[in-house]
């Protein structure tokens, strides 16, 4: 075998095999990476058949944080990881530059946007809809945020509170 | 070669082979050092560049002056000061001095590889034979040094990398003292001086691009190993070893061609080719690097020799010639860091962001139950908050598991979702970076093409 066969082999092998190789990553997907995209908070999610009550609060949940972080300017996600405590929140405030009292009313904003879209879900009868939405005015931050959380316990609350009074007003007005 | 040259010989190869090292050594405790003296990615990458900066400066001077002074007095005054920048690299306790320690260590190595270089004729018979034994030290100890690096700081520190180097360092120069003793009664030096020629254009352009590909290759796929993919320094080692291996193994190949050029070139497309899979890298799994890892080492053992040797081959003398390569090299390494580390350190911030998002969107989108899923927020923003600016294990953040098998199982898919997630845009933040690696890797096919008027 000569010296320039040799030479002409070892270049062309270093082109097959960087080309196999190469090929190969991309045919298994090595150029398709896109992360898992955040959807647009502003846009009003489908609720999907709510049953249980953990199922509405979930929905409410996540309606409350898409409306509050619209209000925002946020991504969803962004604002439920400043929810859980008060640090998470004070970064999440100083990163974008938004004030304690824009905050808040973007929190009530949010619950009440959950309210209209739990209604519009038939998930949440006027009757304890209205009283919520008044309460969602009044109350502090700290628990219009825990009403983001986890609404079940309120729903529970106004569900008992207005007993059998409730359903058969429900009844009569629908 | 006769006896009594052996140990010369051995301690020259030592020299050569600790300094060239050290070009390398702190790769792998890249990390631990940004970690432990608190400061950011680029920062840390100067502890790198530094080195590699002064040694790209210093090389073709440093070859002047051991001329001038005696290569003897050069190689042991340089590995003295090598020594000594080297134990305070080892107990500097903030990034400033490590830095400056570095660029004093840079100094005294270039003295005592290219003083090396002038030594080594003289002790084994021929220019060609030096030359040989002079690259393969430095390719060995450049091959070796993320391993060793990889090692100490595992097993002892950060700081014993540099340490450790004093006693070596200084235990090379132990027998090249007679030759500084005898240069210094006889001071015969200067009457030997010969006028040095030009060096070797494109093969010093080819090999200053291959290098900063490779640089890349190296430091990257440490980043993405120890950064990206949370391995353990060891285990970063034991992953990048593949690459000296597949250099021992890819030297195998220089007798079968003997076409300097022609392994220059399959050289640089092997380097490329594995740089271009590592930018593809279709999953975050540690033996997909392994493929690419072989066509780097075998590709990185091709073209340095064949540049090398074409940069030295018939030029006088050696030791200007071999600065201009040394120097080559360094500043290849230097122009690969800084030109690769801004986009890399941007795109590992942005893509990061962006895990997170598509990490906490799988959470909120799961079938969790509501309470949870907050609570699971809230651990995994503190989770991201104690690994700020880097990529996070999300592990810990599910812990406890819920007892509730369903629920347990919900969540430990949830868990491994959310991992792929960070993972996948960790590797993927590295992808441009590799990407353009590859590309410079490839650019210096046309330094090697224009070179045939000159027979390389």
């Amino acid at each position: 075998m000569s010296s320039n066969f040799r030479s002409q082999l070892l270049v062309g092998a270093s082109v097959l095999a960087s080309l196999v190789l190469v090929g190969a990553y991309l045919a298994a997907g090595g150029s398709s990476y896109t992360p898992k995209q955040t959807q647009d908070p502003c846009k009003h999610r489908q609720w999907t058949n709510p049953g249980s009550l953990q199922e509405i609060a979930q929905q409410f949940s996540l309606s409350a944080a898409d409306g509050a972080a619209c209000e925002l300017g946020v991504s969803r996600e962004e604002l439920i990881r400043a929810l859980p405590s008060e640090e998470a929140r004070q970064r999440f405030l100083d990163e974008y530059d938004i004030g304690a009292d824009e905050f808040a009313r973007a929190i009530r904003a949010g619950l009440l946007r959950a309210i209209d879209d739990a209604q519009k879900a038939g998930a949440l009868s006027p009757l304890v809809a209205g009283p919520l939405r008044a309460t969602i005015e009044q109350i502090p931050l700290d628990q219009a945020i825990e009403l983001v959380e986890d609404a079940s316990s309120a729903f529970e609350t106004f569900q008992n509170f207005l007993g059998p009074a409730g359903d058969l007003l429900e009844e009569i007005f629908g | 070669m006769s006896d009594s040259a052996r140990p010369r010989v051995a301690a020259l190869a030592l020299a050569v082979g600790i300094v060239l090292a050290d070009s390398s050594i702190v790769v792998l405790a890249l990390p631990e050092i940004y970690r432990e003296l608190d400061t950011s990615v680029a920062g840390v990458t100067w502890v790198l560049i530094s080195f590699n900066l002064v040694m790209a400066l210093a090389a073709v001077p440093a070859a002047h002056i051991a001329r001038r002074v005696g290569p003897g007095v050069a190689a042991a005054v340089g590995l003295a000061i090598f020594a000594g920048a080297g134990f305070a690299c080892g107990v500097s306790d903030d990034l400033t001095t490590l830095i400056v320690a570095r660029c004093v260590q840079a100094l005294g190595g270039a003295a005592a590889v290219t003083a090396a270089l002038e030594l080594l004729p003289a002790t084994v018979g021929s220019e060609k034979r030096a030359a040989a034994v002079w690259a393969s030290a430095g390719a060995t100890g450049a091959a070796l040094g993320p391993a060793v690096g990889g090692l100490l700081t595992e097993l002892v520190s950060w700081q014993s990398i540099f340490l450790i180097q004093v006693p070596i360092a200084l235990g090379a120069a132990v027998p090249i003292l007679g030759v500084a003793k005898h240069e210094m009664a006889t001071r015969v030096i200067e009457t030997e001086l010969r006028p040095a020629g030009r060096p070797h254009l494109a093969a010093n352009i080819a090999l200053a691009m291959v290098s900063a590909a490779i640089a890349a290759a190296l430091f990257l796929l440490v980043l993405l190993l120890i950064e990206g993919w949370r391995l353990t320094p060891i285990g970063a080692a034991i992953v990048v070893s593949v690459m000296p291996l597949a250099a021992f193994a890819g030297s195998r190949i220089d007798p079968f061609v003997p076409s300097a050029k022609a392994r220059a070139a399959a050289g640089a497309i092997l380097v490329s080719g594995g740089l271009g899979a590592l930018a593809l890298l279709p999953k975050a799994e540690v033996w997909l690097t392994v493929p690419p890892q072989i066509l780097v080492g075998v590709g990185l053992s091709l073209v340095l020799s064949a540049l090398t040797e074409t940069a030295l081959g018939g030029r006088a003398p050696q030791a200007i010639h071999g600065g201009w390569t040394i120097s080559a090299r360094h500043a290849g390494v230097v122009i690969g860091l800084l030109a690769l580390t801004p986009i890399f350190t941007h795109d590992i911030a942005e893509q990061r962001e962006d895990a997170i998002d598509a990490g906490t969107a799988v959470l909120l989108d799961s079938k969790v139950t509501p309470l949870l899923k907050l609570e699971l927020a809230g651990r995994i923003s503190d989770q991201l908050d104690e690994e700020k600016g880097k990529v996070p294990t999300i592990g810990p953040a599910f812990k406890p598991l819920p007892s509730d098998p369903e629920q347990r199982a919900q969540v430990e898919t949830l868990r491994d979702e959310l991992q792929d997630q960070l993972d996948r845009g960790a590797t993927h933040a590295f992808s441009p970076s590799f990407g353009l690696a590859a590309l410079i890797g490839l650019l210096a096919l046309i330094p090697i093409g224009l070179a045939r008027r000159v027979d390389l």
